[in-house]
């Protein structure tokens, strides 16, 4: 039988990151030793805070809730009363902000110039992509309302193909994978 | 100044059957003391020694009850992400190394037990002998494995958009419209793919683990891990321990295989480590 091989502290903090069965097996440990294990009465007992906290220590790069917010403040001091459609329009943007939040704290690793550059490359090929996806929400709901014209359907739909056609291709250059351009939770997330 | 330590509970062991030959019985102390030798210091730097109670034996290490009871050190543990690392993995060392040394059979204990002093610890264990002995009689012969699958969802969309006939004509409905409208259409089509996929795992995670179940005699499901944790692009889709007999390890372990050989291509991965002392079944 093999046993899990543990990693220590000292290696994680001289060779950088462990390679990922190591790392898995860490995540794991920790996961267990902190979460799981018999207690007893009487014992005093070292309380680590809410275990997700402690690992993830999670930083945001950009906090873009509050545009959503100026956004739904613009719609309160228009005047105007704001429809149970629009309502959930702007309630799905700000749906699409966090989701694209959720990948950017991971991307940028200053310490290696080369991941760095693929950092750059994914944070800002998923801030085009978020844009582009709003940008298609938007005609939906034009085209939805009867706003637009054929010519204009046809010329949205070529941009938006074209752009998703570009978003592939960097995407390749810099062997970004699908998943991590991906602006909706997978499987887990709710939908839109 | 009395400077007060008390023991920090790694682990209860059955105690080990020694048989140093007939004449030697004097030294059977000595022998238990050289017992978890390999193991080295414990949390706090103290040497891991056991103390008995019956035929059961709890794995400690002696700390400082001011340094590791204070407010500060609460703190620290809430706070600092180095320290808990460092203390929570040696915690699992020696739990471990531990359960090595007592033919593979340890009751882990959550990080961070700290007693008094021996009295209290006896009379936990006096308290909970009982409990312990169950644990130890279901136990025995068992070791926990962690099982975890990630989904890639694009393949099983993919597989979705092939195999749905519902799509499939979709599909074949908006061929002939002009390009700019098709756009919108098609992404209709990948809305609903997703949308599929997203409901197929519900009935995908239950046919893996029925035949997992073969193998196993318990499982624990515990909560998703978030991609900040598992520092994957896919997202976790199942986080479970099973509690596997010793003789069913091999065919357990072929059965991930046969998993991975059939489901990898629509997106799924299997990991799983162990054998791990049973956190999860305590």
């Amino acid at each position: 039988m093999k046993h899990p091989k543990i990693q220590t502290l000292e290696n994680i903090t001289t060779s950088g990151r462990p390679p990922i069965e190591e790392r898995v097996t860490l995540i794991d440990a920790l996961d267990k030793v902190l979460e799981k294990g018999a207690v007893l009465d009487g014992e005093i007992a070292i309380r680590v805070a809410d275990v997700d906290l402690v690992f993830i220590g999670l930083k945001l790069l950009i906090t873009s809730i509050s545009r959503a917010e100026v956004l739904r403040r613009g719609e309160d001091s228009s005047g105007g009363a704001v429809s149970k459609e629009d309502e959930e329009y702007i309630k799905g943007l700000e749906r699409e902000i966090e989701r694209a939040e959720g990948n950017i704290p991971r991307i940028i690793e200053a310490s290696d110039p080369k991941k760095a550059e693929k950092g750059i490359a994914q944070l800002v090929l998923t801030l085009v992509k978020l844009i582009k996806d709003l940008m298609y929400r938007e005609a939906k709901r034009r085209m939805g309302k009867g706003n637009l014209s054929e010519v204009e359907i046809q010329k949205l739909g070529l941009t938006f193909k074209a752009l998703d056609k570009k978003i592939e291709e960097i995407r390749a250059i810099f062997g970004l994978e699908d998943e991590e351009l991906n602006l909706d939770l997978g499987p887990l997330g709710n939908l839109m | 100044m009395k400077i007060m330590k008390g023991p920090y509970l790694y682990g209860i062991c059955p105690s080990v059957k020694i048989h140093p030959p007939k004449f030697y019985v004097v030294k059977l102390r000595r022998v238990k003391k050289l017992l978890d030798k390999n193991i080295g210091e414990g949390i706090g730097g103290g040497k891991v020694f056991r103390i008995p109670y019956k035929d059961i034996e709890a794995v400690v290490s002696e700390v400082y009850l001011k340094e590791f009871g204070s407010k500060e050190i609460q703190k620290r543990a809430a706070e600092d992400l180095e320290w808990i690392k460092e203390k929570a993995l040696m915690h699992e060392k020696v739990i471990e190394t531990a359960m090595n040394n007592s033919d593979g059979l340890i009751i882990p204990m959550k990080f961070g037990a700290i007693f008094k002093g021996r009295e209290s610890l006896i009379s936990s264990l006096k308290k909970d002998y009982l409990r312990f002995k169950n644990l130890f009689k279901n136990l025995n012969g068992k070791a926990e494995y962690s099982v975890k699958i990630y989904l890639k969802s694009k393949p099983l969309e993919n597989e979705i958009r092939k195999s749905s006939p519902i799509i499939q004509r979709k599909l074949e409905e908006i061929k002939s419209l002009p390009a700019g409208r098709q756009y919108f259409l098609e992404e209709e089509v990948n809305e609903m793919a997703k949308k599929e996929a997203r409901n197929s795992i519900n009935n995908y995670i239950p046919l893996f683990l029925e035949k997992l179940k073969g193998f196993t005699e318990e499982l624990k499901e515990n909560k998703i891990l978030g991609k900040e944790l598992t520092q994957r692009n896919d997202p976790m889709v199942f986080n479970g321990a099973f509690l596997v007999k010793k003789e069913k390890v091999d065919r357990f372990q072929k059965e991930i295989q046969k998993l991975r050989a059939e489901y990898e291509k629509i997106g799924f991965t299997f990991e799983s480590s162990g054998p791990w002392p049973p956190y999860n079944f305590v």
